[in-house]
């Protein structure tokens, strides 16, 4: 076989698998959106679901969704961003730096389902939280550390090693070096896998069955005091999110429009995945144009 | 490749032969990568306001021991220096030197232009404002006055909120050595400053390099011998890690005193 043909059956091949990707996620999120949209109107979003009639929204759990996933990112960045930049950056090659990262791979290998019933315990049962916004959070950055912790010392790594030498011949420190150099340029790497993982948690469903809880009290979007009990503000009121619901009216409901109600909340959530990319690219790509100074 | 130096007292018109005074006196310098011995017991001084080349083939310790002039092989785990390299009555490889301060006085250029991923002025005013620069004024008048030095100031002055990595490579290093130029080095040192730019880049930043020496001592680094004789005062030939021959450019060039500094000036190897 000469190679022009070699070369011809490998094109075609690597093609043929693009167009079966493409055309698989474009047939699922063409059937998402063709049986959902027609259930979602202005009334579906923005009223209280029903547990037993017909004609329930999702208000709640979509804030949930959304509460969750913030209070999730804001004990995850810190703390991964930190790590990562130390594993890059400041860990000694060495037996106690490779168990480090062994165990942030363990740990990101983690089934989720597992990570829920230790949050159960840990999180719900041992330090009293209860089924809780705080819980699930909790629960949700046990998975959710490891890859942040992953891509920013992958963005770190990934830089040349030409930078840091040059910020630090100019008498910089390594830390601000680190701060002002490094940390920006590294900064739409770290965004992409921060977006890739929000859709991970935002879409998460095992881990917080255990740990947020299956139900909402009656949120009071006029309350916005996070202590008070019925505030959607509240950190330590169950919380029941929009994939979850999803799970529990599939498997357990007893509402007669069942299909509507799970048609509709599976494609409204596949918007906000879709939409909550496109706005974080784009806003990675604004700050990384005020960072660098105008192309 | 054969290179034929042209040796006529001409091509040496930029060379100074009247002694200028010691910047830094380099005494017994041996530096090891792990167990391999890359720089051997090296000895020379560099003078103030004079341009100091060093030559020599591939591998032969050149960059290591520039680096090691302000701790950049600090950033190596493995590297270890010995020695001394005395700079105004301290010695630079002592542990207790502050390295930060060091490299305020011995600022570096690399072979890869590396400006930061941010604007030109951004470029410049980055390492000056941690040095404690925050007087705008000032930061916009050093900014422009480091340009000029490198002539650069009439290519970018109406961008320069514009990326620095949207310059052309030799712009690219000519930012760069304005940007060591803004922090008022005393020692500007040099790693291949033009092996990665085509001719013309290289020709403007050698010009410059003539017209900075008189404020600066320069120590560079050069694959080029055209380039060392073209500029250089003192050229120190690298050989395996040893100093082999270290004068006046112009007497190394023309009457190389060791056999090795004659063949390789000659392009017999390397």
């Amino acid at each position: 076989m000469n190679s022009k043909i070699t070369n011809r059956v490998a094109l075609s091949l690597i093609v043929l698998c693009a167009v079966i990707m493409a055309g698989t996620l474009a047939a699922l999120l063409g059937y998402i959106l063709y049986q959902g949209l027609g259930s979602i109107s202005w009334h579906f979003l923005t009223s209280e679901s029903n547990p037993f009639l017909a004609g329930g929204g999702i208000k709640d759990q979509l804030w949930n969704s959304f509460y969750v996933l913030l209070i999730t990112m804001l004990i995850t960045i810190p703390i991964g961003v930190s790590g990562g930049i130390y594993l890059a950056e400041y860990a000694k090659p060495g037996k106690l730096t490779s168990f480090i990262r062994s165990c942030v791979e363990v740990l990101a290998s983690l089934p989720s389902i597992v990570v829920g019933m230790f949050g159960m315990l840990i999180f719900v049962n041992y330090f009293g939280f209860h089924y809780s916004v705080l819980s699930g959070a909790l629960a949700l950055t046990v998975f959710n550390l490891p890859v942040i912790v992953r891509v920013t010392e992958d963005g770190f790594s990934a830089l040349s090693l030409h930078q840091k030498e040059g910020g630090l011949a100019l008498g910089l420190t390594h830390w601000h070096t680190i701060k002002t150099i490094l940390l920006p340029a590294a900064f739409p790497s770290i965004l992409t896998g921060v977006i890739l993982s929000a859709g991970r948690v935002f879409g998460e469903s095992a881990a917080l069955l255990f740990t947020a809880g299956l139900s909402t009290p009656n949120l009071d979007f006029t309350n916005w005091n996070p202590a008070a009990p019925n505030s959607p503000l509240n950190i330590f009121r169950s919380a029941e999110t929009l994939s979850v619901h999803i799970w529990a009216v599939n498997t357990s409901g007893i509402i007669p429009d069942i299909q509507t109600v799970a048609n509709g909340s599976a494609a409204v959530l596949v918007i906000c995945v879709l939409l909550f990319n496109l706005l974080a690219r784009g806003l990675g790509k604004a700050i990384n144009r005020k960072l660098s100074g105008k192309s | 490749m054969m290179i034929q130096l042209n040796t006529k007292m001409e091509n040496f018109m930029n060379g100074q032969t009247d002694e200028t005074p010691i910047q830094i006196q380099v005494n017994h310098v041996n530096i090891y990568y792990g167990s391999n011995h890359a720089v051997k017991d090296v000895n020379m001084p560099i003078h103030r306001n004079s341009i100091t080349a060093l030559i020599g083939p591939s591998g032969c310790g050149k960059s290591t021991f520039i680096r090691s002039i302000n701790r950049m092989n600090d950033l190596i785990p493995s590297a270890r220096c010995e020695g001394e390299i005395n700079y105004r009555d301290y010695n630079i490889l002592n542990k207790k030197i502050d390295v930060v301060q060091l490299r305020k006085e011995i600022g570096m250029v690399f072979q890869q232009p590396n400006p930061f991923p941010k604007s030109i002025s951004e470029n410049i005013q980055l390492p000056l404002k941690f040095a404690g620069v925050h007087n705008k004024r000032l930061l916009n008048e050093t900014t422009e006055d480091s340009l000029k030095q490198v002539a650069l100031w009439d290519e970018v002055k109406d961008r320069l909120d514009h990326s620095a990595t949207g310059l052309s490579g030799g712009q690219q290093q000519r930012l760069c050595i304005a940007r060591a130029l803004a922090l008022k080095p005393s020692v500007l040192l040099l790693d291949e400053p033009t092996s990665a730019l085509d001719p013309v880049s290289t020709s403007k930043i050698e010009e410059q390099l003539l017209e900075l020496k008189k404020k600066y001592t320069i120590v560079i680094v050069t694959h080029n011998m055209q380039q060392a004789a073209r500029i250089a005062d003192y050229t120190a030939f690298f050989y395996q890690g040893e100093l082999v021959e270290f004068g006046h450019t112009k007497d190394l060039f023309t009457h190389p005193v060791k056999k090795a500094t004659a063949d390789y000036i000659s392009g017999r190897f390397g």
